[in-house]
């Protein structure tokens, strides 16, 4: 069946003209598929039949939305779904991934039942091979992630995955994860069966219908073009896979969705000569590249090789559709990959090696949400080859931001919004994508930086830093310094650097944190997104004063600290207004707010002229002066006394002269460049919490502590207001919390990265959400949420009693570190010291 | 290297080190030769201290070091390790090291070898060991070897000198205080059938000596056999514009693999910058490197001088009168070993000056249009001209006097490739070749011939030289297929001996530097010497118009031609370039093929791909060719070791120096203009 329609496939995009309008598939029951005309309008229109279009419209119609229309350029089912491999495995980096994939597991599952569609899915489990302690460790933070929300798993020994998989070779092994409930299934027929289950609730699905481009009006999707004319809609939903980023450009208000198709290869073979069963586990080996799982009684194996080949760079192309031919040679290193792991297959006879191109994105997380130029156009693509694996979760959340606007989980992650407007071009793409997809089964070690599509943007001074030994790291397309490598000093090579324990800039950030206390430092954060707001009369504080929680009728050249926050009082930014005068605003925001943050202000302010917001991101150099002389070599430069009360605003026109003068006067107290990674040390162990790591949409301020920058009483209503005053009649729950780890060896345990698991009293109560070595406590320290489960698994109320009376442990790689709570800073460590530069620090975000 | 040059035309334009690239000075240079030693002295003291005992370590990148290491290894295996002074010893432990593989082709090319037959054959046998070679070293030491002079002094010098350091080289480029011995008179050209004769001599003694060292087989890695190939490899690519390359060239490559010490052959590439174009040359010396190296450094001057329009003739006059700053002409495309001489700079830029200058005046300013085969020929002529006059006029600084007499007396042939949008020139003085690669229709490469040897083979050269010369010379004067019996290319720059008249050469030996004087070579006038000149430098010039089918384009010095038929040059180029080493791919169809055999099949695929991609560089790729091809035509790791690793005493015998560039045309932008017409 499946060679069979392969071949239909190969056969349609070798004749062009017969590419976008193929007949219907007999085989599918066609009641889904019609031929009518289409509608004239509808709420929604998606685009794309694949898993995640026909999972979207489910879920859509589930909630009740059902003017829904589904338009797909061939068939149901037809593109990547089609050809995807069938594995559904839950064993994935990141928590929402892993709970996207649980879902999809849980709804495949039960999917045959509802709709009658054979959907082939098999519960056999997935098994993930480890060949070094490093990948073994990888596995084990899995393990402990998957295990606090409800997904068996366990780290096996070699022998046991002997006994799993009889024809695994196992003398090289150190250890795997075994996940007893992932599956495998056919992703064309869950597709299907999705559809079906959509229609039947009236969603109208229409194949052989392409989509020209989405009709945009004020700033709001109005409609679609199609191939067979015209439908009005509120809604547009971009789930065209490879296709998605051509589609995205199409408009005339384009939408750039930054994803790149890669060649991937896999093999079928015919079957074992005893048949293996069905029920074998599938087998994951990354370090052998190679994924294996059975298939028909034979195998189906393909993998992620070190040096892939990018395709459709330049659009949909004939010429590359045509030339999607098996490549031997090029798989030859994962078949010796496949014979090592499963030596007895030599024997085995060849059917077919399949070419399916799959859509990468650079960053390996999928896309998805709202555009930020389009309202009402949102998008699910780019799933980095885990479309069945996410198809159901991702469906799910993307249909609750449109039915609710907001998911029912934390996807920052995930959100288009994450990437800015240089990381959609081609040329980027087409080069991270290469480092992208070998990176699917490289080991993902804490503080991982991309090498490919760098220097997007950069500070003015970036050589000046550059030539002073920076280190860089890559924020949103921007470059910023992690450390300074002083001249004597080698670090290790790229590949060698890469480690779960102690890094070996340790020495180097240590010294730039204590120059940072006792001295001063500079640090170059120009990558900051840095907005304006002006108007003519008073409606920019009015504005203002609607979307920022705290108050911002503060005199002029005062700076206020504040959260932007939605209907539920989570966070949306959280940032710094200074007042320049008073009708305008100056915000500073976290770097990779620059999107999300225009998105939301363009999407809360009224159209009205007197009201100018600008990005003037690139105007200015930001220099970050941290440190006990700061003020001194400041009062220097400036002629003009500074002190905490009258800190003049000062605005220099030639960032390279400041940064020399700075660095000149600078030097009888000390000075040296510091990078981000001394800052984070710093603000981690001031107990300061940074947007989109430990803030996210659905964090209030009540949860970390912020009840001071939040004037609920400050004359008007402002944007989650009545959420904030809820809770804290209420009462919140979860509380940001600072854990101090007590017997942990800084130089011989593994360090804590992010998403540790927290133990309270045994029980787990939540996640860190970031950590680093403060060298002032010399310990390590975790922030994180703590939430307090009932016996039924409710969430309750997090009082500080609750917190205070807990014994805790954080669990890294099933290693339980004993932990303090803290709910507040150690301010006495630091109060001598403590003056109008370190009041600042706090201010600025470091991360 | 290879940057634009600024005539910094100040009160004295040529002080200005940029007229040339300052890569060579005249300060006393280490005792290594030639732009192959840039290994570091030290190795050489390493080899020779731990002779036997840790030759790794002297399997440097260099081959020089390699060759040293081992030759001092085997001494000492032959002789212990007192043996520092065994130079005899290696050289014989070499020849019959390398007879096995060699001797066949021995007599064929022991002849050939020496394309000016007046340095009698033995010379590169039995050489003596000297100690006082410091001196000679100055004209052909290129800057990195500076670099290490202050290690040298660190080592025992003595040692260095005894043992690793002797100048082998007779000819002017290297004269020395022992030449004058017995061995060097000259020896008529029949001698050559009786000079093999000794050699069966060695054969007695070095196969007595076979019992006397243990038998091993020493091989190069593939590593230490790349390092050797790709040392003196360069590829320039044009720069795009915009993301096109709008230039008829992509780029070039090239590379020399050298058989004499100091290495002989020259090579050169720029791009005009005052007119379109591009020019590239290789340069093959006899008699010494003093001539190509004259030749490599100022034959484009005098082309691109040609090419120059009258108003920036003009400009550039008044720029040097007035001491203002001068356009640049040519942007050179240089490898690191591709040196100029400082100290004669401002001696040529004089001849050049004073070229344009009676250019600007000749000038009658009726045709605007400059042709170029005419300014090709032109400017050979002239610059062979200038460095006959500037050996007969001499200069006061007696360091350049006797520059400017080793470059007259020294020869060089020339092959000179002009490409502007699609016109191609080749100028051709002597046996170096050019040829066109064409791709036809069907995929397959042939080759067509742009340029005519100037040699005994050519009919229309001998029948030119006859006609030049009175009836009763017509049979001395090509004699062995050699001119007056002694010289192989019937064209070449310098060479006065077959210029002058007999007075012009005695008057100018006599009044010159002792060296001259004390070199036999120098005060041997050719027999049968009766009518000169019998040499001249003047080029034969093609043209050829660029068409899409025309791929690539091979300049190269005799050396390779005479190891390689032209068809195969072109085919292993062609092939390289186009990536045909890509093969077909595998499909399974409807075979049953296991995983095991598909494996298999694969694993071969690679180890096959594998060797292909060893070059980046199509002169290296052709190179490798050259020298390690077996009967059937494929690289044979073996025999390019052999070759490789001979001593340079040897290598002279087996193989001429090699210089390759070979230049990619751009097929589209050529198509264009093709379709602009």
């Amino acid at each position: 069946m499946f060679c069979r329609w392969l071949s239909i496939i190969r056969r349609r995009r070798a004749s062009p003209a017969r590419r976008r309008c193929s007949s219907a598939r007999g085989s599918t029951s066609a009641a889904e598929a019609r031929a009518a005309a289409l509608p004239a309008q509808a709420q929604v229109v998606i685009c794309g039949g694949g898993i995640m279009g026909t999972s979207v419209a489910y879920h859509l119609s589930k909630m009740g939305w059902k003017d829904v229309v589904l338009l797909e350029q061939g068939r149901l089912a037809a593109g990547s779904t089609r050809f995807c491999a069938g594995i559904l495995s839950t064993a994935r980096h990141l928590t929402i991934e892993q709970k996207m994939a649980d879902y999809s597991n849980k709804l495949y599952q039960q999917l045959e039942q509802e709709t009658g569609i054979q959907t082939g899915y098999v519960r056999t489990g997935s098994i993930s091979l480890a060949q070094t302690q490093d990948r073994l460790i990888s596995l084990k933070r899995i393990n402990s992630r998957l295990n606090v929300i409800g997904i068996p798993s366990e780290i096996i020994s070699p022998k046991k995955v002997a006994e799993l998989h009889p024809l695994l070779n196992v003398h090289d092994l150190v250890g795997a994860l075994h996940v007893p409930e992932d599956a495998v299934l056919s992703s064309a027929d869950v597709a299907l069966a999705l559809a079906s289950a959509a229609s039947q609730n009236g969603v109208q699905i229409y194949d052989r219908t392409a989509v020209l481009h989405v009709m945009v009006k004020k700033g709001q999707v109005t409609g679609v073009e199609t191939d067979k004319g015209q439908i009005e809609c509120q809604y547009f939903v971009n789930c065209a896979g490879q296709w998605a980023y051509e589609l995205g450009l199409s408009n005339e208000e384009p939408v750039s969705i930054p994803l790149h198709a890669c060649e991937h290869f896999y093999l079928l073979t015919r079957p074992w000569e005893t048949p293996l069963q069905s029920s074998t586990p599938t087998i994951v080996d990354p370090d052998g590249r190679i994924y294996i799982r059975n298939w028909q009684g034979g195998i189906l194996s393909g993998g992620f090789e070190k040096n892939p080949k990018p395709i459709f760079t330049e659009g949909k192309n004939q010429l590359e559709i045509q030339n999607l031919q098996e490549d031997w040679d090029h798989f030859e290193p994962l078949l010796s990959s496949l014979l090592r792991r499963m030596p007895e297959l030599e024997t085995l006879e060849i059917l077919k090696l399949v070419n399916c191109p799959e859509t990468f994105t650079p960053d390996m997380r999928c896309i998805m949400g709202e555009s930020p130029a389009v309202q009402g156009y949102f998008v699910l693509a780019g799933m980095n080859s885990a479309g069945l694996s996410f198809g159901g979760g991702a469906g799910r959340y993307l249909a609750e931001w449109m039915v609710h606007g907001y998911p029912s989980e934390n996807v920052w992650e995930l959100d288009l919004k994450r990437f800015g407007a240089l990381q959609s071009s081609r040329t980027f793409l087409r080069h991270r994508v290469m480092e992208v997809m070998p990176l699917m089964y490289d080991l993902k070690v804490p503080r991982w930086d991309f090498q490919t599509g760098r220097q997007l943007r950069t500070s003015p001074l970036y050589d000046r830093l550059d030539a002073q030994g920076a280190r860089w790291m890559e924020k949103h397309g921007f470059e910023r310094p992690k450390y300074f490598v002083p001249p004597d000093k080698d670090l290790l090579a790229l590949e060698q650097s890469k480690t779960f324990y102690k890094p070996d800039w340790f020495d180097i950030v240590e010294s730039e944190v204590k120059c940072c206390k006792e001295a001063v430092c500079v640090i170059d954060m120009s990558s900051f997104t840095k907005f304006e707001i002006t108007s003519t009369g008073d409606q920019a504080l009015e504005i203002l004063q609607y979307l920022f929680s705290n108050d911002l009728d503060v005199p002029v050249g005062h700076i206020v600290h504040t959260g932007m926050l939605n209907e539920g009082g989570g966070y949306e930014n959280d940032c710094s207004i200074a007042r320049l005068n008073k009708r305008s605003f100056f915000m500073i925001s976290p770097t990779d707010q620059q999107v999300h943050c225009w998105a939301w202000l363009k999407k809360h302010m009224p159209s009205d002229s007197s009201l100018l917001l600008e990005d003037v991101t690139w105007k200015y150099t930001a220099l970050n002066l941290i440190g006990p002389r700061a003020v001194d070599v400041l009062s220097e430069l400036s002629y003009a006394p500074m002190t905490p009360d009258h800190f003049p605003s000062l605005f220099c026109k030639y960032a390279l002269h400041v940064y020399n003068e700075v660095m000149s006067v600078g030097q009888k107290y000390g000075i040296r460049n510091a990078g981000y990674y001394a800052l984070r040390s710093l603000r981690i162990e001031k107990f300061f919490a940074f947007w989109g790591q430990d803030l996210n949409t659905l964090t209030t301020p009540l949860e970390c502590g912020r009840e001071s920058r939040v004037k609920l009483e400050k004359g008007m209503d402002f944007i989650g207001r009545h959420a904030l005053l809820q809770q804290k009649q209420n009462g919140v729950y979860k509380r940001f919390t600072m854990f101090i780890l007590d017997d942990h060896d800084t130089d011989l345990d593994l360090w804590p990265w992010w998403g540790e698991p927290i133990y309270r009293n045994g029980q787990y109560v939540g996640k860190t959400t970031s950590s680093a070595y403060s060298y002032t406590l010399e310990r390590h320290v975790c922030l994180g949420f703590v939430q307090n489960f009932s016996d039924t698994g409710e969430e309750q109320v997090v009082t500080a009693d609750f917190i205070n009376r807990g014994e805790y442990e954080i669990d890294i790689a099933g290693h339980r570190f004993q932990a303090k709570a803290k709910l507040y800073p150690f301010t006495s460590l630091f109060t001598h010291k403590r003056r109008k530069d370190d009041v600042e620090l706090s201010d600025l975000h470091g991360k | 290297m290879g940057g634009a040059i600024e005539w910094k035309g100040l009160s004295d334009p040529v002080t200005s080190q940029s007229w040339r690239g300052a890569r060579f000075s005249s300060a006393p240079a280490p005792p290594s030769r030639g732009p192959l030693s840039a290994s570091p002295p030290t190795r050489h003291c390493a080899a020779n201290q731990e002779a036997g005992s840790a030759p790794a370590r002297t399997y440097g990148r260099g081959r020089e070091a390699a060759w040293r290491g081992r030759g001092a290894e085997w001494a000492g295996r032959g002789r212990g390790a007192a043996s520092r002074t065994g130079l005899r010893g290696r050289n014989a432990e070499w020849r019959h090291r390398c007879r096995s593989l060699l001797v066949r082709k021995k007599r064929a090319v022991f002849c050939r070898a020496r394309r000016m037959c007046v340095c009698p054959g033995p010379r590169r046998s039995g050489i003596p060991i000297r100690s006082s070679s410091l001196p000679l070293f100055s004209d052909a030491m290129p800057a990195p070897t500076q670099l290490f002079f202050p290690l040298v002094r660190n080592c025992e010098l003595s040692r260095i000198y005894g043992t690793a350091c002797y100048c082998h080289h007779k000819h002017l480029c290297c004269p020395s205080p022992y030449l004058p011995q017995s061995r060097l008179r000259y020896m008529p050209h029949p001698a050559y059938a009786t000079f093999c004769r000794p050699k069966e001599n060695w054969w007695q003694y070095t196969h007595g000596r076979r019992y006397a060292s243990t038998p091993q087989k020493f091989y190069l890695t593939p590593p230490q056999v790349n390092s050797i190939l790709k040392a003196n490899e360069y590829s320039f690519k044009v720069p795009e514009f915009d993301g096109k390359n709008v230039s008829s060239i992509l780029g070039f490559d090239s590379n020399q693999l050298p058989a004499n010490a100091p290495i002989e052959d020259r090579r050169s590439a720029a791009t005009c910058l005052q007119t379109r174009g591009m020019l590239l040359g290789v340069f093959d010396g006899h008699a010494g490197c003093a001539c190509s190296q004259a030749v490599s450094e100022r034959l484009f001057y005098y082309i691109a001088v040609s090419l120059l329009p009258h108003e920036t003739l003009l400009e550039i006059e008044n720029a040097v009168e007035s001491g203002r700053a001068l356009l640049p002409i040519l942007q050179w495309h240089k490898h690191p070993n591709d040196y100029f001489s400082k100290e004669a700079s401002k001696l040529y830029f004089n001849s050049l000056r004073t070229y344009w200058q009676e250019l600007i005046d000749l000038n009658t300013g009726e045709s605007t249009d400059i042709d170029v085969k005419e300014a090709l020929i032109n400017a050979f002529k002239r610059l062979d001209n200038d460095i006959s006059l500037e050996a007969q006029v001499g200069d006061p600084n007696s360091f350049l006097n006797y520059l400017v007499l080793r470059v007259a007396f020294s020869g060089a042939t020339a092959c000179v490739a002009h490409v502007d949008g699609v016109d191609l020139h080749v100028a051709n003085t002597g046996d170096s070749r050019a040829m066109l690669g064409v791709q036809e229709e069907d995929g397959s490469w042939s080759a067509v011939t742009l340029s005519n040897d100037h040699n005994a083979q050519n009919e229309r050269e001998l029948e030119r030289l006859k006609l030049e010369h009175p009836k009763n010379e017509a049979k001395s004067v090509v004699k062995q297929d050699r001119l007056l019996g002694l010289l192989m290319p019937f064209r070449a720059f310098g060479d006065v001996k077959f210029k002058w008249s007999i007075d012009l050469q005695k008057r100018v030996i006599e009044s010159g530097p002792d060296q001259l004087n004390d070199n036999e070579y120098t005060k041997f006038i050719p027999p049968n010497y009766h009518t000169p000149p019998y040499l001249t430098a003047e080029p034969e010039v093609t043209y050829h118009r660029l068409r899409p089918q025309d791929k690539f384009l091979v300049l190269a010095t005799d050396g390779l031609w005479e190891t390689m038929h032209r068809q195969d040059v072109v085919r292993i180029v062609g092939e390289y370039l186009t990536g045909m080493h890509h093969q077909q791919p595998i499909a399974v169809g409807g075979y049953k093929v296991t995983l095991g055999q598909m494996h298999g099949l694969l694993t071969e695929r690679r180890a096959k791909m594998s060797s292909v991609f060893e070059d980046q560089n199509a002169a290296t790729h052709l190179i490798r060719h050259a020298v390690g091809n077996n009967e059937f035509g494929a690289v044979d790791h073996e025999r390019l070791s052999k070759m490789l690793s001979l001593p340079e005493e040897l290598a002279r015998m087996y193989r001429d120096d090699i210089t390759i560039i070979v230049v990619q045309f751009n097929s589209h932008v050529v198509g264009a203009y093709q379709n602009q017409e």
